[in-house]
């Protein structure tokens, strides 16, 4: 079977229960079973190849230009944890069965579980680092949802988010250290980098990497100092921290820094921080161990002493270490898990796992008992069961290793394994022996197989192992040793040296010394309780918390909905990156002559500043303001008829005239004076900030002016062929409706996206709602009102309104040669319209223009989309133009191009956009109450409604 | 002349910077007027300038004013002639629908925060 | 021979909408039908687009057939044809999104707008000519004000006012760019600007630098950058959950236009601007990040959280481009495909979550929502994608962007990405874990149950494709790999262009 089959195998065990989340326990238990026993089996085919020696490969490019590719390996390592994990997977899964109640969902458990178990088994398989980050972080995300599963208990949340905020953190850098291998080594693959060795070693980068790598491997594998998380984790049901949290994903540090051991292994970087990191882990937890209630607890501590170890025994760098710790990986796998299954046994039965309220349980649930008893005693590394075997060789590793001085290791080793023998006794003592007592909150029994079959089998295991180590346990010692040390290493594993060993003296006088500490145990614990020690979750949180609440003091501050001061910091912003560019860069004053001023500009300038002062001096008058901004708007259009630009002159005065008539109309709803709000300083500042802002576009445009095109400017095309090519002597007008008409049909569709934006909000105004009980109960000011319909202005306006559209005509028909056009025009038509409105009365108005605002611009639109279409089926691109000349008396001969329609789209957008827009105001003003007088004869009327 | 009209453009967007400065929308909404002024005067400026040479082709003509930055003015200006109608309707709604014509918004956040005993 | 279908998806669009406006105004049926249909067909055509793009070289369209410089051209290159395809797939869930959630039938016109929207989106990515991406961005701009606002309410309203003032100084800062580069160059054609500002005289270094600084801020300001974000938060966690989600396409516009400028006009090589974007870039984009992360981890309020957290993406994805070299380019790409789709889907999954809960407030807990386990898995997966956590292409584009850094800031960048993971990382865990799991700790009847099945549908169809993206990274990186050398190469889309010397 393919591994890359085998890794898939879990991830689809997950589908099921994932899809028929209500698919009852049987069937999801059922479902994840099969493919975790497939999987098991796959690598059971393997098995002998392995043992052979031979490491299987299965290969595939997934992302080649990052070097990330999907490619497995499996060899003596991978073989001994691909095994533990399907293996236990497999009893847990049975176990687990079992142990869910019928409350819990079962399809959420067992796809959080499976998807664990593909990540973790992933991880052993990868043969691409790469590969394997991606693998490493999804077990700390799965493992994050099997924390929190019982969501409704606040230590499974925050043991959960504290555990993905650490095991994250590490992933994190390891992230950084496995980047910074691959580039040593020159891939991402392991049977690459495996072979790199010198060169990794000799690098500059080798510390940061085996630092940012072992960081990871530390966070996973709760050493010191980031256990903490670990006991938290402890929030999760039973079956999940005996999996995850004692037999595989806790290892997962142990087994990179085994994978990695190779060549990151045997240098003294490497054996101070791993080998001591180790060795404090080991002695902090056992000590912690000891004096925890909590069955779980006291497990959970117990198993950071225990990884601490195999850490210690993978930092000293011999082989013989080496293969200790393989050995110890898989002993505490098979004894830790089956304690855990049993504390979750007793939790089940007795409905609490305070040993403090236990004790007597030998009697009442035997069986338990004695799957415990054995577990326990091998966990305190009694002969003759498998943790002697494998403890002893780490003290004889521990007693001839040089740290500090020739016996420190040695004495502190021991010192460790004294501690795990007194926590075993107080495990068993205190919860078993005793005498039984009647205020058990639940009277416990013996459970049914489905619960004590799993760890039976274990600890069956135990037993063998002990027994008879090298036909049941050294062929896969000997096989993964020799995939770490990357050589072939036998092992000779044994119960009994003889009396010369040091080791069994030292492990004598560890026992003894645990026997001890167990009959001082109260004494101690009183001691123990006295003494203040650190709270790792207040740390934790003491440095979560304060950074939450800075971050959100900071991003309140900073984005707390001011925009004046977001536009000051934008608008310095851009004056300071501007005027740097600047600065930094070359720059020759311009040469060109500069033109003549004459009085009509100058008078016209003072006028313009006058008015521009105007404004800022008198802005809290609103109406002032607005009359002084149509007096900007009128010089700023008669410069643009100085300077020869007729075109603009009409389009600015026109867009003038509607923009203020717009902003009147506006006005009328809104407050007529503006507050004196800000501050001295804050006007200063203001001031400071727009003198800059001025400065720069004025030093900007006039260097500009001064200074010739550094090329010809495109200009000369568009004068060159207007006539020829566009059809037209008004050259802007032929830009815009044909060199450029392009832009023109963008530009009359923001227009038309304009009014239609106007008029769903005028909808969403008047559709009820705070906006609209203000409109009801609006009350004109009287001061404004009076005669509404002045009869003069009325029969004027309607007397000019058929000369107005003539004149629109007229200019709509000449733009072509001569300034105007259809956006000139439409406007002129619209201002007819206004004006109407303006005298008589919008539904007046309304009721007498046949045409519809909403077609108008969509009319208008499809006119214009489709003249510039039409060119298709000449073959030609969009929007060229065709044209020919016609002469229609009594206007000039003008040709009729293609353009021209194009225009008349122009014409029909902009004038129905402008309705439209005005014409939603006035529905506002109808709803604020503005009779309007609708009848024919409205101008006797409109006098008597007034009354 | 040139000196004249970079220093109406600094004046208009001077103004204009220190409007659209102001806390409530109308002032704002003349600033940003300004600035369009200012922005279509630099706009047509940068084609340089000319008096009496309108880009009508004419046999008699001596020469024409750029008629490309005219064009593009033409599109700048019927663009913000859009832009400013939608902006004047929204703070009209804006203010009929809170009573309050500020431009600045208050975070109405409680102070609480997520993840608190959670 | 020149093909026509450059230019369709951008008329299109605007023909239906001007269609629905005319006819159909009314009949709200008839608009979806439409409005999808189009979506439909524009995205044939971009995926046919696509394709062409990836087998010839750049292509033009000459508009009214002028020559270039002289008229408006549409250029068709890998980079253009990949965002248009990116904006229409992101548009058509949104659409499906809008239609399922009924948010369309809340206010007036949101289909017709929407089509606006997507035209100016295609039409910004399509052109080769400065001016006229201007008009496409006014487009795409004045169609966002209205969608923004739909459905009105008081404090969406203000946020509108406040989003549509700060982007009218950006639209301002456009003109002013503009016209500075036109009065150096004397030209408006991107290709011609590039061949241009190449051999631009020495006295003209300063004002060409000022212009295309004044350019990138206008860009940046569309990007979010940091010091011109702050329109960002308000206004996406204001506007209305679909179009949020719509809207992480248009922070990509400023992000492309980048690309685009810097690669094409400005390159790093030009004497005239040098390195100069590339070292006001970085520092930026570092502190975006980080002030995006900071956000995630002390937002108030789900939307608020999703907001920073594309505010995050975007610093991450400036990061990648501020390196200006084809690997970082080519990775930022990826970068900008997966973070569009993995915003755009946290807004729906924020918009699902709120819609069924009384407030999006992260600081009470809720009774459970209706389909609380569907929509928790929802957020999860997108969660997992945006903080860039394995499996999906969020990890493998952080990947990407990591290998890709080189040089003395290797450790400054490396730091500042992975811690700012981090801290996403923690922000979402506590915000979920306030959402989906404390909810059950809360008492109180679970909220009615709501069934959209095609808004859900929509966000699914969003993380299916974070899923393809990271199973086919490889293909994918590979036409990426060749986007990015086509811009280091600019004489294709400059050759596209056969431009004509000046009269």
């Amino acid at each position: 079977m393919s591994l890359a089959l085998i890794a898939a195998l879990p991830f689809l065990g997950a589908l099921l229960p994932g899809l028929m989340i209500r698919s009852g326990r049987n069937a999801a238990a059922g479902f994840a079973a099969f493919f975790n026993f497939m999987a098991l089996l796959g690598i059971a085919l393997h098995t002998p190849a392995v043992l052979r020696g031979e490491v299987i490969l299965a290969q595939f490019d997934w992302l080649p230009s990052l070097g990330l590719n999907a490619n497995f390996r499996l060899d003596g390592l991978g073989l001994l944890f691909a095994g533990l994990i399907l293996g236990i997977g497999l009893l847990i899964n049975f176990y687990a069965r079992a142990y869910l109640s019928k409350s819990d969902p079962a399809g959420q458990f067992y796809t959080y579980l499976m998807l664990f178990q593909g990540a973790m088994l992933g991880i052993v398989l990868s043969d691409n680092i790469l590969l394997l980050l991606v693998f490493w972080e999804m077990t700390s995300l799965s493992s994050f949802l099997l924390i929190g599963y019982w969501k409704h208990l606040p230590e499974g949340r925050q043991g959960a988010r504290m555990a993905l905020a650490v095991t994250g953190a590490g992933g994190l850098a390891m992230i950084g250290g496995m980047l910074i291998l691959g580039n040593i080594a020159g891939s991402y693959d392991l049977s690459v980098i495996l072979t790199q060795k010198a060169a990794i070693q000799a690098s500059d980068w080798y510390l940061p990497a085996l630092i940012l790598i072992l960081l990871g491997a530390f966070t996973k594998s709760a050493q010191f100092p980031f256990h903490f998380w670990l006991p938290h984790a402890m929030a999760a049901p039973t079956p999940v921290s005996a999996y995850l949290h004692s037999a595989t994903m806790v290892k997962a540090g142990l087994f990179l820094m085994a994978r990695m051991w190779p060549v990151l292994a045997g240098t003294p970087e490497w054996f101070w921080i791993v080998a001591t990191t180790g060795l404090v882990t080991m002695i902090m937890a056992a000590k912690i161990a000891l004096f925890k209630n909590d069955l779980k607890a006291l497990l959970a501590f117990s198993t950071v002493s225990h990884l601490g170890l195999i850490t210690m025994l993978l930092g000293f760098g011999t082989k013989a270490a080496a293969m200790a710790a393989v050995f110890h990986i898989i002993n505490h796998a098979t004894f830790k898990a089956a304690l855990f299954m049993t504390a979750g046994i007793v939790d089940h039965e007795a409905h609490t796992r305070d040993i403090t309220r236990l004790g007597g349980l030998r009697t009442l649930m035997p069986i338990t008992f004695g799957i415990a008893s054995i577990a326990t005693l091998s966990m305190a590394g009694l002969p003759p069961l498998n943790g002697f075997l494998s403890k002893e060789m780490m003290l004889e590793e521990a007693s001839h290793t040089l740290w500090l001085t020739p016996w420190a290791m040695g004495a502190l080793a021991t010192i460790g394994a004294l501690f795990s023998v007194a926590y075993s006794f107080r495990l068993l003592g205190h919860t078993f022996f005793g005498p039984v007592r009647d205020d058990y909150p639940h009277t416990p029994h013996d459970p049914g197989f489905g619960l004590w079959g799993a760890p039976a089998l274990l600890t069956v295991l135990v037993v063998v192992i002990g027994l008879a180590p090298m036909t049941a346990a050294a062929w896969l010692v000997d096989a993964a040793t020799s995939a770490v040390t990357g050589e072939p290493v036998h092992a000779h594993i044994k119960l009994w040296h003889g009396l010369e060993p040091l080791a069994l003296w030292m492990s004598v006088f560890a026992v003894g010394g645990g026997l001890v500490l167990f009959g001082l145990h109260r004494p101690l614990l009183a001691l123990w309780d006295r003494t203040p020690r650190p709270d790792a979750k207040r740390i934790f949180d003491g440095i979560i918390e304060p950074f939450a609440a800075l971050s959100r003091g900071l991003t309140g501050a900073l984005h707390d909905g001011a925009l004046t001061r977001y536009m000051a910091i934008g608008v310095l912003a851009i004056v300071a990156l501007g005027g740097y560019a600047f600065v930094s860069g070359a720059h020759l004053p311009g040469t060109r002559a500069m033109t003549r001023i004459d009085i009509v500009p100058a008078s016209g300038w003072i006028l313009l500043l006058c008015a521009t002062i105007g404004v800022i001096v008198a802005h809290r008058n609103r109406f002032v303001a607005l009359v002084m901004l149509g007096v900007v708007g009128l010089i700023v259009s008669v410069g643009f008829a100085y300077l020869s630009a007729p075109d603009l002159a009409l389009t600015q005065i026109s867009v003038e005239v509607v923009t203020i008539v717009l902003l009147l109309l506006a006005l009328n709803f809104l407050p007529k004076a503006t507050p004196r709000e800000s501050s001295t300083p804050r006007r200063l500042r203001d001031g400071a900030i727009a003198g800059v802002a001025g400065l720069g576009a004025g030093g900007l445009i006039y260097a500009l002016m001064m200074r010739d095109f550094a090329f010809p400017s495109i200009a000369g095309f568009h004068l060159a062929n207007a006539k020829t090519g566009g059809g037209g002597t008004n050259v802007v007008n032929v830009i815009l409706v044909d060199f450029r008409g392009y832009d023109t049909f963008g530009e009359i569709i923001v227009l038309g996206i304009a009014a239609l934006v106007i008029f769903a909000l005028t909808e969403a105004i008047l559709r009820g709602g705070p906006a609209n009980d203000r409109l009801l109960n609006w009350t004109p000011r009287a001061s404004q009102s009076g005669d509404r319909h002045p009869v003069m202005m009325v029969v004027a306006t309607r007397m000019i309104f058929p000369i107005f559209v003539m004149v629109g005509v007229f200019i709509f028909l000449r733009g072509h040669n001569l300034p105007g056009g259809g956006f000139v025009a439409g406007l002129i038509v619209a201002i007819a319209l206004v004006l109407q409105y303006m005298a008589s009365g919008f539904a007046w108005a309304a009721a007498r223009q046949k045409l519809e605002y909403h077609a108008m611009i969509g009319f208008g639109v499809l006119i214009a989309a489709a003249t510039g279409a039409g060119s298709w089926l000449a073959g030609r691109p969009f929007m060229t133009t065709n044209y020919t000349y016609i002469h229609l008396p009594p206007l000039e001969e003008f040709e009729l191009a293609t353009a021209a329609l194009f225009d008349l789209g122009v014409f029909l957008t902009v004038l129905g956009a402008v309705l439209l827009a005005l014409s939603s105001i006035s529905r506002i003003a109808t709803r604020a109450g503005e009779q309007s007088n609708a009848e024919p004869l409205d101008l006797v009327l409109g006098k008597e409604e007034a009354r | 002349m040139e000196l004249l009209v970079a220093s109406a453009v600094g004046m208009m967007t001077a103004a204009g910077v220190y409007l659209i400065l102001r806390q409530r929308t109308f002032p704002v909404i003349v600033g940003l007027a300004f600035l369009s002024y200012a922005v279509n005067v630099f706009i047509f400026a940068s084609g340089r300038l000319a008096v009496d040479l309108p880009p009508i082709l004419s046999k008699t003509a001596p020469g024409y004013a750029d008629p490309l930055t005219q064009a593009l003015v033409l599109t700048a200006i019927v663009i913000s002639f859009g832009m400013t109608a939608v902006i004047v309707m929204m703070s009209l709604g804006a203010y009929l629908e809170s009573g309050d014509d500020r431009i600045d918004m208050t975070d109405t956040d409680d102070t609480d925060y997520p993840g608190k005993d959670a | 021979m020149m093909s026509h279908w450059i230019i369709v998806p951008v008329v299109l669009p605007a023909v239906v909408g001007a269609l629905i406006v005319l006819i159909m105004r009314h009949d709200l049926v008839l608009q979806r039908v439409f409005a999808l249909a189009t979506g439909l067909a524009t995205a044939a055509i971009a995926g046919g687009l696509l394709w062409s793009a990836s087998v010839h070289p750049a292509e033009a369209y000459f508009l009214g057939n002028w020559p270039a410089p002289f008229g408006i051209v549409l250029v068709l290159d890998r980079l253009s044809a990949m965002m248009v395809a990116l904006t229409v797939a992101l548009w058509l869930a949104v659409q499906l999104y809008a239609i399922g959630s009924n948010w369309d039938s809340r206010g007036r016109h949101f289909h017709a707008l929407m089509l606006f929207q997507l035209m100016g989106l295609c039409g910004a990515f399509l052109t080769g000519d400065a001016f006229n991406l201007f008009v496409f961005f006014e487009v795409l701009l004045i169609a966002s004000y209205g969608l923004m606002i739909h459905d009105g309410g008081r404090d969406r309203l203000r946020a509108g006012v406040q989003y549509i003032a700060y982007n009218l100084v950006g639209s301002t800062l456009f003109l002013f760019a503009l016209a500075s580069i036109y009065a150096v160059t004397g030209t408006l054609n991107m290709a011609d600007l590039a061949v241009k500002v190449a051999i631009l005289p020495e006295g003209d270094v300063a004002l060409i630098r000022v212009a295309g600084v004044l350019l990138m801020l206008v860009f940046a300001i569309k990007g979010a950058l940091v010091p011109l974000h702050f329109w960002l938060p308000a206004t996406y966690s204001l506007a209305p959950g679909p179009v949020a989600a719509l809207f992480a396409v248009m922070t990509k516009v400023g992000a492309y236009a980048i690309i685009r400028t810097c690669t094409l006009i400005f390159p790093p090589a030009t004497p005239a601007t040098g390195t100069l974007f590339a070292d006001l870039l970085l520092p930026a984009a570092l502190v975006t990040l980080t002030l995006g992360a900071i956000g995630v981890i002390g937002a108030k309020t789900l939307s608020r959280l999703v907001a920073f957290a594309v505010i995050a993406s975007m610093g991450t994805l400036f990061i990648a481009i501020s390196r200006f070299d084809p690997q970082s380019t080519a990775a930022a790409l990826y970068y900008l495909v997966h973070s569009t789709l993995a915003g755009a889907a946290l807004f729906l999954i924020a918009d699902l979550v709120s819609d069924r809960r009384a407030h999006d407030r992260l600081t009470e807990s809720l009774p459970p929502i209706a389909r609380s386990g569907l929509i928790a898995t929802l957020f999860f997966g997108a969660a997992v994608a945006i903080a860039g956590m394995p499996p999906l292409s969020g990890f493998l584009g952080k990947l990407l962007i990591l290998d890709a850094t080189r040089g003395a800031l290797l450790p400054l960048i490396w730091t500042v990405v992975l811690a700012t993971s981090l801290i996403t990382i923690v922000g979402f865990s506590r915000a979920g874990s306030v959402l989906f799991w404390k909810a059950h700790a809360s008492t109180g009847e679970p909220a009615e149950t709501k069934d959209e099945p095609l808004a859900v549908a929509a966000v699914i169809l969003l993380l299916a494709a974070l899923a393809a993206m990271t199973v086919a990274a490889g293909p994918i990186m590979a036409y990426l790999g060749g986007t990015a050398a086509q811009l280091y190469d600019p004489a294709g889309y400059i050759a596209a262009n056969a431009l004509q010397g000046a009269n």
